[in-house]
Order: structure tokens, then sequence, then C-alpha cells
């Protein structure tokens, strides 16, 4: 039925009446919680503070959000004293916090949390009340020096004594592992089973180093685990499951926040191309920067798709198994597009580090590397798709 | 390809019933039909596909989302979709009723006068009376208000002389819609009329334009002393910017998912190609195939992500953002279904010396990004209307 937009008037090349953006219907309470998101994040937050401190984020942030917002019992099962909210209701905070680059514990603290309430064990509804009550956050230590993020490479070891387990094994790139409460942890039991564990940061048996990101809103850290007490958290039932559960959300929320950074900074040049003057007119009314600002609006049109699909398709079996890598390939590559463009488009000003372009370019960087390179997600969701070679 | 689509058991039970008639028919009479026509291939089986618009039509296939009073069968957004996704699936012929189904009805549904209803919107919706568009000129494309076209009022009539161009079907079609200026003291967008024009009259003429593809569907339309009633007149008089318009705004993206299930039937026919002649082992070709993959479900999701929010119903200007992202990808899989064949895509391969369907699909997707309004325009649209950039 191709035939049907062959047809349609060609030009409108004359004014006709302007229709505004129509936002993507959201449910009326999520509007809401986004409004509240996006207040609250525009009184409080300030991110360049916040990633020169030493911690990498603003702690008062962090303990207002849980205050205010309930940053940490957002996806926290109510029988945990939580907010019960879904995986999706995260997603807007995830978005919000993107949006402006906030450097936080919130991705992968809502991650875990999302986690730890679908493993339903006494051990995780137990850590999840503690999340909620004390307003923790959680990192997420997946990835290792041999393995990187594919699961099935993984070699952290998780050994059963008396008292519960300990894990040994190396961690690295961790988002906010330096400072974060808690570590959430797959590791491999002595029968090489893969399992979800959970370690308080704390604990004596594992050292943190934290690394100079590229991306200075989020700070990364090596962990050396030497017998660090942990608990198991998953149920008897498939670990394999949670780490593939863990793995999927980590890239759908990578996914929501590259594709709400993306729109964010795409309104940033568009902001600028329109107010910035040389030739005697506004930058923006050149068609050559038009076109790539038109093409730039695809892409980010096509990511913010992709990522509300991927979200409202967690938990959902009729998915394709390999969605969350889709969504977090193109949303990645749509940020660093964008951003790229940005400091383009910038000018001399994009290339300061005073400006904000840059921290888009090192947060789309950032965020097509993490948890699977372009080329390694590409192959993986080949493959599922019949693809391979 | 329908997860996604949430439909409730009723839908589910319409998806059914239009694909067990679809199977029903497709099978039977119409089996020769199947897969014929489209861009670049208009000029197969219209005969039989005329016939085919009429079976639609008495089985009540046409006109599904339009109002029960005036024929229609008041269907959601939801079941035209499925009803789309279905007819591409089963290979349906391709549709030589669109533009009247799609353009000149819902014009006539919502500018059209009651006496204009009921007299054009039957024949259309049993698939009687087909359709052409007559918008660009030589000297009008892109820059459609430069429309030369004059209709000049003789008594009862609507007298025209000027020349339309790139008019597809026109050979084939019953009347047209012409966007023509009725004051010629009036310039660009003012003063210009939407008329409805008969085709089969000595005042015209009309001449096929070989394509690209070495086949013809679009034409030359010349009008000199061609005549209409004006009761053919829709809107009113100098109104017909805002009535052409108007018919932008219809139920865009109703077809983008079934449009998507034929692409996705090209890309499995090219991989398919590229595993037999062991293209797929290149890895510069594998990646442009995995990368067309991925294409195609974003355009799948940017599509439900606008459906999805069809309450307030897509804007004109979303369409360009989704008119881009199709045409773009359609364009960019002609030349990999070539490349995917090696060099044996230098020559003709049917037995009747024919190019073939990767040969074809390569060159009718340059279109693509041409009608419909051009990737440059869209840009502008998308540039000045969806991002706000300053003219
Ligand atoms: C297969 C096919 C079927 C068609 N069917 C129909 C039909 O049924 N009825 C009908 O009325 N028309 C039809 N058309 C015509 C189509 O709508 C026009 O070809 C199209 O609008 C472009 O107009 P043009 O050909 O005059 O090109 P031009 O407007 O002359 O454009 C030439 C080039 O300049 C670019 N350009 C023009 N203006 C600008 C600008 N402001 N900024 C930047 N770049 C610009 C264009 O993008 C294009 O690349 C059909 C065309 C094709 C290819």
């Amino acid at each position: 039925m191709r035939q049907y937009d062959r047809n349609e008037p060609p030009g409108l090349s004359e004014p006709t009446e302007l229709s505004e953006p129509t936002e993507p219907s959201e449910p009326i309470e999520r509007r809401e919680m986004r409004r509240t998101v996006a207040d609250f994040l525009d009184r409080h937050a300030d991110i360049r503070t916040a990633m020169t401190n030493a911690d990498g984020y603003d702690r008062e942030l962090w303990r207002r959000g849980v205050d205010e917002l309930g940053v940490s019992a957002l996806l926290v099962p109510e029988r945990c004293g939580g907010l019960g909210m879904s995986f999706a209701d995260g997603a807007v905070l995830v978005a919000e916090f993107g949006r402006r680059l906030v450097p936080s514990p919130l991705l992968d603290t809502v991650v875990a949390t999302a986690v730890l309430a679908a493993c339903g064990t006494d051990e995780a509804d137990w850590l999840l009340t503690e999340i909620a009550t004390e307003g923790l956050s959680v990192a997420v230590a997946f990835a290792e020096p041999e393995a990187g993020w594919c699961a099935d490479s993984l070699a952290s070891r998780a050994a059963s004594h008396s008292a519960g387990w300990t894990l040994r094994g190396a961690k690295e790139y961790v988002a906010h592992g330096a400072t974060a409460d808690l570590l959430l942890v797959p590791a491999r039991t002595t029968e090489g089973e893969l399992r979800l564990y959970v370690t308080r940061a704390s604990d004596a048996g594992l050292r943190r180093t934290s690394r100079t990101a590229l991306d200075h809103t989020r700070t990364l850290a090596e962990i050396e685990f030497t017998d660090a007490v942990a608990v198991r958290v998953d149920g008897s039932a498939g670990g394999a499951d949670s780490v593939a559960l863990l793995s999927g959300l980590m890239l759908t929320a990578l996914a929501v926040e590259s594709a709400a950074a993306a729109r964010s900074c795409l309104s940033g040049i568009v902001t600028y191309l329109s107010v910035r003057q040389q030739f005697g007119r506004a930058l923006g009314s050149f068609q050559a920067l038009k076109h790539r600002c038109a093409d730039l609006a695809v892409r980010v049109a096509g990511a913010e798709a992709t990522a509300w699909y991927a979200t409202e398709s967690v938990g959902n079996g009729a998915q394709a198994a390999t969605t969350p890598e889709l969504a977090k390939v193109v949303c990645a590559d749509a940020l660093l597009r964008v951003a790229a463009e940005s400091v383009q488009l910038h000018g001399g000003i994009g290339f300061t580090f005073d400006h904000d372009a840059h921290l888009f370019l090192k947060r789309g960087k950032a965020n097509q590397l993490l948890f699977g390179s372009g080329q390694q997600l590409r192959t993986r969701v080949a493959e599922a798709a019949g693809l391979g070679t | 390809m329908s997860a996604g689509l949430k439909l409730s058991d009723a839908d589910e039970r319409f998806r059914l019933r239009a694909r067990a008639w679809l199977a029903d028919n497709l099978a039977g009479e119409f089996a020769d039909v199947v897969g014929t026509g489209g861009p670049g291939r208009e000029h197969q089986a219209v005969r039989r596909r005329r016939q085919w618009e009429r079976r639609l039509g008495a089985s009540g296939w046409i006109g599904l989302g339009w109002p029960k009073r005036h024929g229609g069968q008041d269907a959601s957004l939801l079941r035209q979709v499925v009803f789309h996704e279905e007819y591409a699936r089963a290979g349906a012929p391709a549709r030589l009723g669109h533009m009247s189904e799609q353009l000149v009805g819902p014009t006539l549904l919502t500018f059209g006068t009651a006496e204009q209803q009921a007299r054009f919107l039957p024949g259309i919706l049993r698939g009687e009376v087909l359709w052409c568009q007559g918008y660009s000129e030589p000297d009008a494309g892109s820059d459609l208000a430069g429309v030369r076209t004059s209709a000049v009022r003789e008594g009862g009539h609507y007298v025209l002389s000027g020349q339309k161009i790139w008019t597809s079907l026109a050979d084939i079609a019953d009347w047209c819609f012409v966007l023509a200026r009725t004051d010629p003291d009036q310039t660009r967008h003012r003063g210009l009329s939407y008329l409805l024009v008969p085709l089969d009259q000595p005042g015209i003429e009309i001449r096929p334009i070989r394509q690209i593809t070495g086949t013809s569907e679009f034409n030359e339309v010349f009008f000199d002393g061609a005549r209409t009633a004006v009761d053919n007149l829709v809107g009113a008089e100098g109104d017909g910017w805002r009535v052409a318009m108007g018919t932008l705004a219809f139920e865009r993206g109703v077809a983008t998912l079934g449009q998507q299930i034929g692409f996705e039937r090209e890309l499995n026919a090219i991989i398919a190609t590229a595993r037999a002649t062991g293209a797929i082992d290149d890895p510069a070709l594998h990646a442009r195939i995995v990368d067309a993959w991925i294409g195609l479900r974003v355009m799948r999701y940017t599509a439900l992500h606008t459906l999805s929010s069809a309450g307030t119903g897509p804007s004109g200007s979303e369409g360009s953002i989704s008119k881009l992202q199709w045409a773009n990808w359609h364009r960019n899989l002609g030349e990999l279904a070539v490349d995917v064949t090696g060099a044996a895509g230098l020559v003709a391969g049917g037995a009747s010396d024919e190019l073939t369907e990767e040969q074809l699909l390569f060159l009718y997707t340059r279109a693509d990004t041409i009608y419909g309004g051009t990737n440059e325009i869209q840009r502008n649209i998308v540039a000045e209307r969806v991002l706000g950039m300053p003219r």
C-alpha cells in the first residue's frame, strides 16, 4: 500500500495553519509525575557542581529526591514499604534526569529495584525494604575485564558458606560504583550457575577505585571483590533469567535516557540557531542548517518511539528477545549524532568546556559503549533475527 | 510483526474476518492478480485490478473508516490499520482506487456538499470510479502555489485550459481532482479552486510519460477547453488551496503499518538472495542488511507510537517525519537489493529479459523521495513547523 503517500499534495510552500507539536499521549498520572520531576530538577539540580565534586554526584539532591519524590522507593513493592510503581513509571524519572544529564545513581537504582522486586525472595524483599526506607542507592556491577557485558562469559565467583555467600572477582565500568550504598552483582556459583547477589559497598571484602570517566556526568568505578559478604537475591528458578532481566532493563533504561537527552540536545541546537545572528539573519533561517536539524528530528523521533516501545514491552513475552539491545543501539546512536551536530552547530562556543554541548557528546559516546558496543549488540540482534552469517 | 498492536477480542475477530475474506478471494477468482501493481508496475493487470476494486467495494472493504451515513463502516483507526496489514500480508494487488478512497473521498466528506457526497461517494465505495490527482504542473511542483491551469466560468460550467504533469494513473482514471486558478487577478495560493473534472471528454488529452523503470504510470494531462459543471466545485471558489491542503491531514499513518509489511517482504527477499549469492558473508553488506532490519523495526515503533497518541491525531507535520523516515529507508533498500545480487545486477534477469525485482526496486524507490512532497520540502516542513526554526 505504498502508493498512499505518493499522492499526497506535494508542496507546502505557502504558510498554512501551524499545528503545535503534539506530545505522545501519556496516562495522566504519568504526565503529572513527569511535570513534578521536571520541576524538582529545574529547581534543585546543578549539573556543574555535581559533576565536579568528589562524589561525582550531588548527595543533597539524592537526599531530597528520596524525601520528595521517593526515588529509591519508586519501584519497591508496597509490601516492602515502597510505592509499587512500574518500570514504565521509573522510566519517566530516568528520562527527566537524562534530559538534563543530572549525575545520579538514579538509573541503576531504578533498574536494580525493578530486578529485586521481580526476584520475589525474602532476601530481595528485605533489601528492598531497606532501600525504600533508608533511601539507599544501588549500583549495578556487571562488566568484567575479560567478559565485558557478555553474561555467558562472566567469571566472578560466589562461594557458599554456612552464613551465606562471599564474592570473588573483578568488575569494572560500574556507574557511581564508588559511592553507591549497595552493589547488585551477577556472579557464578562453584557449579557455574549465574546468580544475582547484593553486597554492601562498605564491606571489608571489596575495594572500589574510581576512574576518571570520559563522561563527567557518570562516574565509573572498578571493584575488586576479595571474599566480600553477599546475599543471593534470586530464587531457585533460573538465576540466568534474573541476569537477563537485569541486562534487558539496563539497556532499556539507557535507551530511554539517551532518547530524552537527544531530544533536549536537539532543542538546544534549535534555540541557539534561532537566536544566533550572522550575515544579518538568524542562523536557523539558513536552509542548510534547517535540513540538518530536520534529519536529526527524524532520528530523535525514531529513538523516542523505540525507547517507548522497549519500555512498554518490558515483561511482555510477545516482544522480540533483543528489543532492549536494539533500543539501546538506536537511541545511543541518535544521541551521539545529535550531540556531535550540537558541537558543530554551536561553532567555537560548542568547543568550550563551559558549554554543555560536550557533556551530551560524552554522554552519547559513553552510552554507545556501556552495556555492549553497537557492534556487539547488533550482532546479538542479528543472530536473534536469524540474520546470522 | 503484530506485536505492539493491542487488539481487543472483537478487533482480533475483525482481523480474522479480513484475513479469511482476502484468502478466499485471492485464492480463487483473483489468484492471477496477487502481487501485481505498485510503483513501477502499475501497468500490470489493470483490467483485472479494476475488477478487483469492484470486488473490494461490493464486500464493504472500501471506506472502512468513513461514517456509516455515507456508506462507510465507521471502523476505528486500529481496524483500518489491521485491514491494511492483512491486505499487504495477503499479497493483494496494489490498489488502483487509493486516490479515490484516501484523497478525494475524505476531501468530499469534509468539504463537499450533500449533493456532491451523494453523487460521488457511492462510486468510490463500490470501487467503480477511479480518480487521479491533478496538482503538479510543469512550472508548479514543490512550489504548488504557482499553479497556472485556469478555469473560467461560462454559464453553468468551468472551462479549463492548461497542463498538469506527473498525474499518476490519469490514463486509466475516470475523474481527476484538479487544482486550478479561477481568479486570474490573484496570485499564489489565493484564487485557486478545487474542481472535479471528468476525463472522458474532447477537451482533454492524456499522454503517458515513460519512467526510469521503462514503464509508465504517470502522465501529462492537457486541458484545452475541457468543461466541468459548476456543481463540481468543492469548497468555495478561490478556496482551493485550503481544500487541497486539508487532504493532507486525512488518515495519515493508517497505511504506514500495512506498507511496512510490504517492506518486510522485500527485505526478506533480499536476505534470501544474499544467502543464495553469499553476499551475506560480506561484512559490509551484512552490516547494511542488519541496519535495514533495525530500521524497519524503528519505523514500526514510530508508527505504533504515533498511533498510540492518535486520540489527538497525528498532525501533518509528524507525517513529514514519517515520510522522510520511510522514503530514505526504502531508497537505501533499493540500493542494497542490487548490491546483494552482485555482478548479476548488470543485466536483466527474467526469462522475457525483463528487469529483476531487485533492479526494479532500485529504480522505483528513487521516486519515494520525490512524490508526495520531496525530501527537501519535507525537511523544510519539519524544520519550520515541527522544530519551529525561523523562516
Ligand atoms: C512517481 C511519481 C508520481 C507522481 N504522482 C503525482 C500525481 O498523481 N499527481 C500530482 O499532482 N503530482 C504527482 N507527482 C509529482 C510530484 O508531486 C512532484 O514531482 C514533486 O512535488 C516535485 O515537484 P517537481 O517535480 O516540479 O520538482 P521541483 O519542485 O522542480 O524540485 C526539483 C528539486 O529541487 C528541490 N527543491 C524544490 N524546492 C525546494 C526548496 N524550497 N528548498 C530546497 N529544495 C527544493 C526538490 O526537492 C527537488 O529535489 C508524482 C511524482 C512522481 C515522481
